[in-house]
């Protein structure tokens, strides 16, 4: 029993530690632009593709693989950037506001319903193969096993949040980010270019996206269509576990949902794995509301 | 007019009911990504009712109605306090939730030798009521579109009502509502309530023009969809929703032009429009306008 | 209309008129040609093959719904009686529910569930649940 509770610990990590790379995407365009990007999934997916579109037709190392995702996750991103949610930077406070909001989530919905398309036309096979992580053994603790590739997505996790930290707390953009954060209209007022942080912070939550989006590949080995919507789906509940817009909210919010989906899933199958997931976040948004909204409290969410 | 034409007919007025059930949530001033659920609800219980116990349609699908207004309370009472995304993941987790219970839903009676029945992810086969009494498919057509026409009217009526006006006001800001003395929650519930029996609706008539249902049928996408076409539709009158099912289930299953770009097109056009329109085509000025043009 | 509201009426008070239940099974090559397939489906009613039966053949992938557009296609009766052949254009592998509308001497509408794939189609073994 203990030794099933362990086991399944060191499976949620692998698991966890993707969602909370997903999760860290999602919450830092939430967390800056205030909006729900519904096709990150779909523009991760789409640099999925590109790199396995690529490693199909010529042969390329894992290092290329990762870098080609990131860039057409990037890519994709600030397409969707530019259409969805660029051309409502201006009313940003206005009174049309929240129907900005709106439109450009549905918009961004819209564009994950061409990702997908493009995804399926240009590689029409429900399934293809990607190219392993890390082609051997799970690494062994006397009963326990370890796959390697939860190692290297927890090791791109916590590199992912070291940068955060890094680029938050010690740069001038950093500082230009957080006052956006805090008060966007005196960030305004003090002369930052509010639209060209929230360009760039698109960028970096895309290309973080990526590198999710190829270790998430590579460790399963294969790729389909519904990447998009299960990435974006991961993301977003664990991103609510956390608690909207906090960065190490985030992290643990990932982590969270990944071991409680290998513990969920170890004993009562994989139905109630994702039954149990969605109650949590259900009954969390019912009863503590106060807990979820705690990174959001001067804003609201709409 | 050839079989898939009605069939297409068919479905716009089908998945018109779930998008007047998005929109009536919206301009309540709540978006919601989980419309479906109550689809799914309406499209079992109705289908349990005439295939497993005989329940003539009409009856099942006051039932169906009814049972999806259930569960929208059961939806809508937790979720009073929330607002905005955390109101719209609430009801993307219950969505999910409704279809994580349909795919454990096996409930099959032995007829003529048969199982009928739903039995979870293999789907609900056999929901042949209309079928088994000569429904031709045009006749089907009227049905779903008579009802739809009396929904639409009783919409309009609501629209033009005090009642109407409150709603919106409650949607555009519910707090000024409370302070003239709104009952904001229960606005809220009854709205929740009302949209979950109109998707209900929908879906009873769903399962009985397709015969078969599964729970995937009923999964995020289809939703989110809903909301698409509430939107970019319009959110000023209820045609507007109709108008959405239209331009994606019509104007692009129409043009044979557009096989297998369907999607790339319609989402560009979306996202195109939502520039201009953030609130839809037939949003609240285009719909004053039109009004004082003609009255 | 005042049919249909007849039925309705008839509905209520009447007792269906109990067909018995049609029993179809599919075969399909791949024509080389991304994605079509010819496709022969067999109906049997009671135990003998159902002849003469206009027989419209369509397809929709049960894991995105609503987000492909195959155009219905009419059969046309096979060698031996109870076979229909017809031409599906599907837009990609993987799971489809092929939807036969039957209509002429009996009406029914069934759903069956296959694997497509380069070779052909395959009975899809259950519905794959989605990651």
């Amino acid at each position: 029993m203990l030794a099933d509770l362990i086991q399944n610990t060191l499976d949620g990590l692998t698991g966890g530690a993707a969602y909370a790379l997903l999760a860290v995407g999602f919450t830092l365009i939430f967390g800056v632009l205030r909006r729900v990007n519904l096709s990150y999934g779909a523009a991760i997916m789409f640099g999925v593709y590109f790199a396995t579109w690529t490693s199909l037709n010529f042969q390329v190392g894992l290092a290329a693989l990762a870098a080609l995702t990131i860039a057409g996750a990037v890519l994709a991103g600030a397409y969707v950037e530019r259409l969805c949610f660029a051309p409502h930077y201006r009313s940003r406070g206005s009174p049309r506001a929240s129907s900005g909001s709106i439109a450009a989530m549905v918009a961004s919905f819209a564009l994950w319903m061409q990702f997908e398309e493009a995804a399926i036309l240009a590689l029409p096979k429900h399934l293809y193969a990607f190219p392993p992580l890390h082609a051997g053994e799970p690494l062994r603790f006397g009963q326990f096993f370890l796959r390697v590739e939860a190692l290297y997505l927890l090791l791109a996790a916590v590199a992912v949040c070291a940068l955060l930290h890094t680029i938050l707390y010690r740069t001038r953009f950093g500082l230009a980010v957080r006052a956006v954060i805090d008060v966007p209209v005196a960030a305004q007022l003090a002369g930052i270019n509010v639209s060209w942080v929230f360009v760039r912070i698109f960028a970096l939550a895309s290309a973080i996206g990526g590198l999710a989006g190829f270790l998430i590949a590579a460790s399963h080995e294969q790729v389909t269509p519904m990447l998009g919507m299960w990435a974006t789906i991961k993301g977003m509940l664990a991103m609510m576990l956390g608690g909207l817009g906090s960065l190490p909210g985030a992290v643990a919010g990932g982590l969270v949902l990944g071991l409680l989906e290998a513990h969920s899933q170890w004993f009562f199958g994989p139905q109630m794995r994702d039954l149990i997931a969605y109650l949590l976040i259900f009954a969390l948004l019912a009863l503590r509301p106060a807990w979820m909204t705690r990174w959001t409290s001067t804003r609201s969410a709409s | 007019m050839d079989e898939y034409s009605i069939g297409v007919l068919t479905n716009i007025g089908l998945f018109s009911f779930l998008a007047l059930s998005a929109y009536l949530l919206l301009i309540a001033g709540e978006m919601s990504f989980g419309q479906q659920a109550f689809f799914g609800v309406g499209a079992y219980s109705g289908g349990m009712l005439t295939a497993i116990y005989g329940v003539p349609l009409p009856f099942a699908a006051l039932a169906a109605m009814a049972s999806g207004a259930l569960v929208a309370l059961l939806v809508g009472l937790p979720t009073l306090r929330l607002r905005g995304l955390y109101f719209a993941m609430a009801t993307l987790a219950a969505a999910e939730m409704a279809r994580i219970l349909f795919e454990l839903l096996h409930f099959q009676h032995e007829i003529d030798g048969e199982l009928v029945g739903p039995d979870g992810t293999q789907g609900f086969r056999g929901i042949r009521w209309v079928f088994e009494r000569g429904v031709e498919p045009l006749d089907y057509l009227a049905i779903v579109y008579s009802l739809l026409v009396t929904v639409l009217a009783a919409f309009l009526l609501v629209e033009r009502s005090r009642l109407g006006v409150t709603l919106r006001s409650v949607g555009a800001d519910p707090e000024l509502a409370a302070s003239i003395g709104v009952n904001v929650n229960r606005m809220k519930l009854g709205v929740a309530a009302a949209a979950g029996a109109l998707a209900a609706l929908g879906g009873v008539l769903y399962a009985h023009h397709n015969t078969y249902i599964e729970p995937r049928n009923f999964d995020i996408m289809l939703g989110v969809h809903s909301l698409a076409y509430a939107l970019i539709g319009g959110l000023g009158t209820a045609f507007g929703p109709l108008l959405g099912v239209l331009v994606d289930l019509g104007l692009l299953e129409g043009t044979r032009v557009f096989q297998g770009y369907r999607m790339i097109v319609f989402g560009g056009l979306v996202a195109v429009l939502l520039l201009f329109r953030p609130r839809g085509l037939l949003d609240e000025r285009v719909v004053h306008w039109l009004r004082a043009r003609f009255s | 209309m005042a049919k249909s509201a007849l039925f309705l009426i008839l509905g209520l008070l009447s007792f269906p008129l109990h067909a018995q239940r049609v029993q179809a099974g599919l075969a399909c090559t791949f024509t080389g040609t991304d994605f079509v397939y010819d496709c022969v489906v067999r109906l049997a009613r009671g135990g003998s093959p159902l002849a003469g039966a206009q027989v419209t053949v369509g397809a929709d992938m049960p894991s995105m719904p609503m987000a492909h557009n195959v155009k219905p296609a009419k059969a046309k009766p096979g060698a031996r009686p109870g076979e229909y052949e017809a031409r599906l254009d599907l837009e990609m592998t993987g799971e489809w529910a092929v939807k036969l509308r039957l209509s002429g001497p009996v009406r029914d509408q069934l759903v069956l569930h296959y694997e497509f794939d380069e070779k052909g189609a395959r009975p899809a073994a259950r519905p794959a649940k989605r990651k």
